[in-house]
């Protein structure tokens, strides 16, 4: 139930952008990697998701629950990403951004009953119909994880996502991001320049 | 077979002559209209479509400041109707003088409209030096556009009869009736067509056809007799019907103009084309716009052909400028570069018994154009029938064909 | 600051004021004839005659049908192509390639490609030239109905491939306001496809910004005429062309049916506008349905492969016609079935050298001014919407503002004839005030479109910073947001620059005949036969309208040469 790295080296051109790259991530724990501005923990989490720039060339082996992704179209990869902008979509509401999420084999009532314990789980009950540009930062940053979740991806990345939180806001998201991500009991990975972001799994730099 | 009412125009026109002479013309004289002229600048709005004829009235222009020092300025439009248009709408909003217009390229239908709403300058034309020499005995049409008296309010300046244009590599023998026309259009099928009415071009075919094909002449020289419409019109819409079919592109598209027409000919899309200017042909050649197996025919019997003209509106603020222009574009040595093919060959209005010897040999010593039709081979000239029955008949041909 | 608060208020006002007033007048002066008042016809009696004889012409309802198709089907297809392409190719180097070929391909004027194009398509044309006499057997062109024919299809394609770059720039312009990138990230870790990422995801978010470019291009594609006299039927003509022919008819009388054609052809505009926004909400509510069913992958996935043939087609037709133009403009002779003109000669060119002078020099100054003019009051317009949204104060010019897009969406030819008494009354016809006024009129709404996005997506903290290292704030506006925004400034300057190079209508009727723009020369020769001359004059357009792009490409680059940040 890992996401294991093996050797995964990045080049622009000829410049390398950081050290051949191990790791191991086991479910249910977060493993933060650290570095400077620029020197590459985007371009890495493009490439385990797959979305990676064609002017990049890129080298090793990414396995996920034993299964190989290299070459894996994104699309089924089934790896989630959480960014630091909520992302959320604006032409549909709180119920619609999370649905949408949600396999087709699921009819519209069960989809409505999944999306409403999800929210109730998160303290945000009777918010579905609620349009995105009325809720507040940490409500949206919680809707946003709700939604990467509620796919039920089998990894999870997560880039920088809390460094455009107001500071009283970054420690209960923080909390709130890290017990969702262990009650799914699914490897993440999170990139972050902040040292007190990280949790309490593996600690990473990336030279 | 030449028809036409000459004896008793002929009376018409001396009459008219006496009472024009006698009627009270403008209290100016020549002379003074000339000193007038100096320093104005006169908008001479025309058809632009033809580079040929653009360059001709370039030449006018330079020759008017030269002598005169008269600026013209060509506002080249592409379709006189908007200038009407405009005029009409200067005396909407009052405008008495001052008016955008000094002279204006016209034909019959447009000079009818604006006689009939008084936005012509009254007439003038009897005082052109020029005027003398236009030949009204044997050209009509300068006195009556489209059966509608000119009342000197509107200033000859070429003749336009209708021709054919073929191309001989692949005709060998072009028709010279409807009749063989139509059967032409069957063993050629897609390689004819003729402007869509109320194209001016268009309706002229028509009218040709119609004056060729019926049996009531005389009636078509009189106001229309919507009771006896059907009966004088039916042979004309007979051969329509079995024509249409057998044109270009079956019928089901036509040329919106006659250029449009020209371009079609110049392409090999369609085999004949027609125009009003006998020296078309010759002048396309010489510019490279039609190839050289070009050449021109007339019916038997004669074809239709009028008079093009320049009048002043009413309102125009620069009338001296444009009267001598007018005056200018009427003299021997105007009319006689106009004529010439490799210039644009368009015919002139004068009669070269009026002029002097040397001003005759302006125009002797100007080569006919390999694709022009000597005078003796154009035939004789029909005139245009009245202008309602023109109306009725464009309206009934939109009926039948145009939906 | 409350002292520049109250100056912008004039931008708006004064922005209304040039269109509102006139245009309405405009109309009704047009309309006015249609219930029997021509003064200069002596008719001053209400009467409906007018209507009577419109709805029984015998050319109507054909009339009717060819415009419904071109102006409904050109819209429609158009908008379709433009986000089809930028739905299977946003993000490839053709995508790239298609933004660079933006700038020329607006350039090129309705008119001129029309006339390239009808080469291009006809029976004795380019395409059939290029197979003729082998393999195809013709020593004559075929008598086929290929340009001209009487369902307008050919007028369809032409404004089809004449719209779609102007959709693509609006589309271009919009997707910059979203995170395309990142949205298609989120969409694709949650297991969709392309197509369901843009139908469902992008185009909802990117549709609200391509409306009113849309309805422009749908009241245009209705009404257009100098396009449906080159390449649309004549068994009838369009409405458009009906009217004009009408209004140019020797009889008099038939000013008073075109009229009523006017008032007929804008309600026909009105409708087809209403039904694009009632059809767009019930698509909406429909497909807020269908968004949410889970279903990752469409069906026509397979097909988005296509979108490059597309596009290629897009940008060879206008290539071909640009240079079957080019081609004509130095021939001599060139007949069927040549592939090549026989004879080339530069005459045609050495000839229109001095009459090109003047239009071109009228063009380019008319143009110049107009779209200074109208850039000073879209800017200041925008500053005006800024500083209102950050005092949080409503106000009824700014929002009234729409009403610049009027002249978009109403058809040129319904309010111009009232125009021009309009002005003759006032004796204003014929002078330079007004036809920069009335290219104004046109210039600007595109100005506005094409700035929009971009000036609102600025960010505004770079003027915060300048006015809090001391500037005052209309230092700080001058010297940082403008330079700052020069590209896209100039860039929108450019389209209006061409805006104003193609008006015909409006110089015709408000210009007195004074006017010679390189585009009345270039409709006035179109009216003739000579290809090549035509063909001289219209790339003459070109080249003018080029050079406002290029001038908006070259500018920038050499002012920031050395700023790397500034050239994306």
């Amino acid at each position: 139930m890992s996401l294991v790295l093996d050797s995964i080296k990045i080049n622009l051109g000829t410049v390398q952008l950081f050290k051949p790259l191990s790791l191991t991530a086991p479910p249910g724990s977060i493993v933060t990697i650290m570095g400077p501005s620029g020197c590459g923990k985007s371009t890495l989490l493009a490439s385990i998701c797959g979305m990676l720039d064609p002017g990049f060339s890129f080298s090793g082996a990414i396995t996920l629950n034993g299964r190989p992704l290299n070459g894996v179209e994104m699309e089924h990869r089934k790896v989630g990403i959480l960014f630091q902008d909520d992302l959320l979509f604006p032409h549909l509401d709180v119920f619609g951004n999370m649905a949408f999420g949600l396999p087709a084999r699921m009819s519209r009532r069960q989809k409505r009953e999944r999306v409403n314990n999800s929210l109730a789980a998160a303290g945000l009950e009777g918010f579905g119909p609620r349009d995105i540009a009325t809720l507040s930062g940490g409500q949206k940053a919680r809707v946003s994880l709700l939604r990467a979740l509620l796919a039920e991806p089998e990894a999870i990345l997560l880039d920088e996502p809390f460094s455009k939180l107001d500071e009283n806001l970054r420690g209960s998201i923080k909390q709130f991001v890290f017990d969702q991500i262990g009650f799914m009991n699914i490897p993440a990975l999170m990139v972050t320049h902040e040292r007190s972001d990280s949790a309490d799994g593996t600690y990473i730099e990336l030279k | 077979m030449a028809y036409c009412p000459k004896r008793l125009l002929s009376i018409v026109i001396v009459i008219l002559t006496i009472m024009l002479n006698l009627a009270p013309a403008l209290a100016r004289d020549w002379p003074q209209i000339i000193a007038a002229a100096r320093g104005q600048t006169v908008y001479f709005n025309g058809w632009g479509g033809s580079e040929v004829i653009n360059r001709y009235i370039s030449w006018a222009a330079g020759q008017v400041n030269q002598r005169y020092g008269i600026t013209v300025k060509h506002v080249k439009v592409a379709d006189i109707g908007d200038v009407v248009s405009r005029i009409l709408a200067e005396k909407s909003g009052g405008r008495t003088s001052g008016g955008s217009v000094d002279l204006m390229w016209i034909n019959g239908e447009n000079f009818h409209a604006m006689k009939d709403n008084g936005l012509l300058l009254p007439p003038y034309t009897q005082m052109f030096p020029n005027y003398r020499l236009v030949d009204t005995e044997n050209k009509v049409s300068t006195l009556f556009d489209f059966t509608v008296p000119v009342d000197n309010q509107e200033s000859p300046w070429g003749m336009a009869q209708l021709v054919f244009l073929y191309d001989s590599e692949v005709v060998n023998d072009p028709p010279s009736t409807m009749a063989e026309l139509l059967e032409f259009c069957k063993d050629h099928k897609g390689r004819f067509s003729y402007p869509a009415p109320p194209d001016f071009y268009g309706t002229t075919f028509i009218k040709q056809a119609l004056l060729e094909l019926t049996g009531e002449r005389t009636l078509l020289y009189k106001p229309v007799d919507i009771g006896k419409f059907d009966q004088v019109t039916a042979p004309l819409w007979v051969f329509l019907d079995a024509l249409h079919p057998h044109l270009w592109r079956g019928g089901k598209a036509q040329p919106k103009s006659a250029p449009e027409m020209k371009r079609l000919l110049a392409d090999r899309e369609i085999f004949i084309s027609l125009s009003f200017n006998p020296a078309e042909a010759s002048n396309a050649i010489a510019t490279g716009e039609l190839p050289e197996s070009i050449r021109t025919y007339v019916h038997e019997g004669g074809t239709i052909g009028n008079t093009h003209f320049l009048a002043i509106p009413f309102n125009s603020s620069a009338q001296e400028g444009a009267m001598v222009l007018a005056d200018f574009l009427l003299s021997p040595e105007a009319q006689a570069r106009k004529s010439d093919p490799s210039i644009w060959g368009d015919p002139t209005v004068l009669a070269l018994a009026k002029l002097s010897p040397e001003q005759r040999t302006l125009f002797d010593t100007i080569p006919l154009g390999v694709a022009t039709l000597s005078p003796e081979e154009l035939g004789p000239v029909i005139l245009e029938p009245h202008a309602s029955w023109v109306t009725a008949i464009e309206k009934e041909w939109l009926r039948r064909y145009s939906k | 600051m409350s002292g520049r608060r109250n100056r912008l208020k004039i931008f708006p006002a004064l922005t209304l004021a040039v269109f509102l007033l006139p245009i309405l007048v405009g109309l009704l002066f047009t309309w006015a004839p249609a219930f029997g008042y021509l003064s200069a016809a002596g008719s001053n009696r209400f009467s409906l005659e007018p209507f009577a004889t419109l709805l029984h012409h015998p050319s109507l309802p054909g009339a009717l049908r060819s415009t419904f198709i071109s102006g409904i089907g050109a819209s429609l297809m158009s908008l379709g192509l433009a986000l089809w392409i930028a739905t299977t190719l946003y993000g490839s180097r053709l995508w790239s390639t298609i933004e660079l070929s933006l700038a020329p391909l607006l350039s090129l004027p309705h008119a001129a490609f029309a006339i390239g194009f009808s080469f291009l398509i006809a029976p004795s044309g380019w395409l059939i030239r290029s197979v003729s006499p082998f393999p195809s057997g013709f020593t004559y062109p075929p008598d086929w109905t290929t340009n001209g024919d009487p369902w307008a299809i050919s007028l369809t394609l032409t404004m089809l491939f004449k719209e779609t770059p102007f959709l693509l720039l609006m589309i271009f312009s919009g997707l910059s306001r979203l995170d395309v990138r990142r949205t298609i990230w989120v969409g694709r870790s949650l297991g969709y496809h392309r197509l369901r990422i843009w139908t469902r995801l992008i185009i909802p978010q990117l549709y609200p910004m391509l409306r009113l470019p849309l309805l422009a291009v749908l009241a245009y594609s209705l009404s257009v005429v100098d396009l449906a006299y080159i390449i649309g039927p004549s068994l009838p003509p369009t409405l458009a062309v009906l009217i004009d022919r009408w209004f140019h008819d020797p009889d008099i009388s038939s000013r008073f049916v075109g009229a009523a054609g006017a008032l007929l052809l804008l309600l026909v505009t009105l409708a087809c506008i209403g039904s694009a926004l009632v059809l767009e909400y019930l698509i909406s509510k429909i497909a807020s349905r269908k968004i949410l069913d889970g279903r990752r992958k469409s069906p026509f996935e397979l097909l988005v492969g296509s979108g490059s043939f597309y596009a290629l087609i897009l940008l060879g037709v206008n290539v071909l016609s640009l240079t079957a133009l080019m081609l004509w403009s130095v021939a001599h002779s060139w007949r069927f079935p040549h592939f090549l003109p026989a004879r080339f000669s530069f005459s045609n060119w050495s000839a229109a050298l001095s009459h090109l002078l003047e239009p071109v020099s009228v063009s380019a100054l008319a143009a110049f001014l107009s779209c200074l003019l109208a850039i000073i009051l879209v800017v200041g317009c925008f500053e005006n919407e800024q500083n209102l949204a950050r005092s949080r104060i409503d106000s009824i010019s700014q929002r009234s503002l729409w009403i610049i897009y009027l002249p978009l969406l109403i058809p040129q030819i319904s309010f111009l004839f009232g125009i021009q008494v309009l002005l003759i009354i006032f004796n204003l016809e014929g002078s330079w005030g007004t036809l920069i006024w009335i290219h104004l009129v046109f210039v600007l709404p595109y100005v506005f479109l094409t700035l929009a996005n971009t000036y609102r997506s600025y960010d505004q903290r770079y003027s915060y910073v300048g006015t809090s290292l001391g500037a005052r704030p209309v230092r700080s506006f001058f010297r940082v947001k403008l330079i700052m925004l020069t590209k896209p400034i100039l860039f929108s300057m450019a389209v209006g620059f061409g805006v104003s190079i193609a008006q015909y209508l409006p110089t015709l009727y408000v210009g007195a005949g004074r006017f010679a723009t390189i585009t009345t020369e270039t409709v006035s020769l179109a009216s003739g036969s000579d290809r090549r001359v035509m063909a001289v004059y219209a790339l003459s357009q070109f080249l003018l309208a080029l050079t406002g792009f290029l001038t908006a490409i070259v500018l920038p680059a050499i002012m920031f040469r050395n700023r790397r940040a500034m050239q994306n």
